[in-house]
């Protein structure tokens, strides 16, 4: 488990009131250490998100009754605010459109508040009202379980791969790893390092500043920071020339299609999606028709049975056979 | 003795004058400047919208003196101070910049640019920010009308100023 004091002092402190540092910084270390999400919402107690349950925190950072617990001021939500966006709205327009932000080291902060539509598109949002800060956690070795069913053990080509869970199952994190891995290269599977091309839409997976990575990815990724997933694909695929091409959390249309110009193009695509099963995702708009056309060779589905990262099973697509299952081994990932 | 005085009397005098020429002089270049950093900034925020700090920071290539230590100052605060919201900082900056010869009318005008930075989209901050552009060249355009006016005459009344001191003592 990396240090999440570490994390905190260089990622989080920066962007809370000093008042809210300081009241986390008194947290026992052994309740930091499991937290994923800190919560702050406007006139209710500050929490913290331990996996599959939260906890209230007293001015002494102290876990406490409601009662008792600290209760988050507007005011802290708008200097939250403002250090989060550096006190620069424009330079986030779109991030505010779609309700997050990410943060150096690729935490993600989810906002709400008040939308402000403008001819059927949300222009903005205002009054933010709840904030929540999720902390990304690297966790070298978590997609060690999935590396050898990744790889055409005849050919020695990269599978299409698709990772599906649903929310706070470790989806980025897996594959993250994945692509250092690939990237690195693995001796005792005869896996020599691949060019990859990761379109980082949401700056999570890379966390890039200044458009360098500042996650550790291995010596082979050519990251397009905070680009459009479907223009980005394309552009990489013309522009770098990758032998596996990567992306995170797959949705819209154009997703769908650029996907499934990657896969035609020759291209190993390694990507994710929100979805519990394979069955519900089939019944998915967009993406549910790639499954359904087979355009991926393995699922990877994940969940947080077993923690964050629980690796449920990985379905080969065309025999529709299970080729992994979980063993109930406990595994911990962010 | 009486020549060594009165020499120093007439030098004291031009001196005056042409110091005070040189702030008039001084102005309508520090309004010239002001323009060149925030068309920059434009661009910074327009195009590449570059979060504050830096975009403040990197406005100011190019020119040197008071003005871009202004900005500099400025980015600096709010870099280390993020809770401080960008017209505090301008505030702060303003006072700290003591080389800044600007008056009231553009002082005045860069209040009302610090309360609009930061927390608008790209359009709106394109909107202002043209808006204090356009002011600003309307007030350096009378600042160099009074400049060519007043330097001539300031340097010659500190001469004759310290010429009619030594005329009236001798």
């Amino acid at each position: 488990m990396p240090n999440t004091q570490n994390i905190l002092t260089q990622h989080i402190y920066p962007i809370l009131p000093p008042h809210l540092s300081q009241i986390l910084m008194a947290v026992p270390i052994s309740l930091l250490a499991k937290v994923t999400e800190i919560r702050i919402r406007a006139n209710q107690p500050l929490a913290l998100v331990l996996g599959n349950h939260d906890v209230m925190i007293d001015v002494s950072g102290q876990a406490t009754s409601q009662s008792q617990a600290y209760y988050c001021t507007i005011q802290d939500l708008l200097k939250t605010f403002q250090l989060l966006c550096k006190n620069s709205v424009y330079a986030f327009e779109s991030e505010l459109r779609q309700g997050y932000l990410t943060i150096k080291g690729g935490h993600r902060v989810g906002l709400a508040g008040q939308a402000t539509v403008f001819d059927g598109t949300i222009k903005t949002l205002t009054h933010i009202s709840s904030l929540n800060i999720r902390l990304a956690r690297a966790i070298p070795g978590c997609a060690d379980i999935i590396l050898p069913f990744v790889i055409d053990s005849v050919s020695r080509r990269i599978y299409n791969i698709l990772l599906i869970s649903p929310p706070r199952c470790g989806k980025t994190t897996i594959l993250r790893d994945l692509i250092r891995q690939l990237s690195t290269g693995k001796a005792t599977l005869g896996l020599v390092g691949v060019q990859i091309g990761l379109v980082d839409e949401r700056s999570e997976i890379a966390a890039c500043e200044n458009g360098i990575p500042s996650i550790d990815l291995g010596p082979r990724v050519d990251v397009l920071d905070a680009c459009p997933k479907a223009s980005g694909l394309l552009m990489l695929i013309r522009s770098m020339a990758p032998e596996v091409i990567a992306t995170d959390e797959l949705g819209r249309a154009e997703d769908a299609a650029a996907v499934r110009e990657a896969i035609h193009a020759g291209v190993s695509v390694l990507a994710t999606v929100h979805s519990r099963t394979i069955n519900e995702l089939r019944e998915r708009p967009y993406i549910g028709e790639l499954v359904q056309q087979r355009m991926f060779d393995r699922y990877v589905i994940l969940s947080s049975r077993l923690g964050p990262g629980t690796i449920e099973e990985i379905v080969d697509s065309r025999s529709e056979k299970i080729v992994y299952v979980c063993s109930n081994e406990v595994r911990e990932c962010g | 003795m009486k020549i060594l005085g009165s020499l120093l009397i007439v030098v004291a005098g031009t001196a005056m004058g042409f110091s005070v020429a040189a702030r008039y002089a001084e102005r309508p270049r520090q309004i010239r400047q002001l323009i060149s950093c925030l068309s920059a900034l434009k661009s910074h925020i327009n195009y590449v919208a570059i979060p504050l700090p830096e975009a403040l920071s990197q406005c100011t290539s190019g020119i040197v003196g008071p003005v871009a230590d202004f900005f500099r100052t400025m980015s600096l605060l709010l870099l280390t101070n993020g809770w401080l919201t960008p017209q505090a900082a301008m505030d702060q900056a303003l006072i700290e910049s003591k080389q800044l010869v600007l008056n009231q009318p553009e002082r005045e005008i860069l209040a009302v640019f610090g309360a609009n930075l930061g927390g608008m989209d790209r359009e709106e901050q394109h909107k202002s920010l043209e808006l204090v552009q356009e002011q600003l060249a309307r007030i350096q355009y009378e600042a160099e009308k009074l400049c060519e006016q007043n330097v001539k005459m300031y340097r010659y009344l500190g001469i004759c100023s310290g010429l009619a001191i030594v005329i009236i003592l001798v």
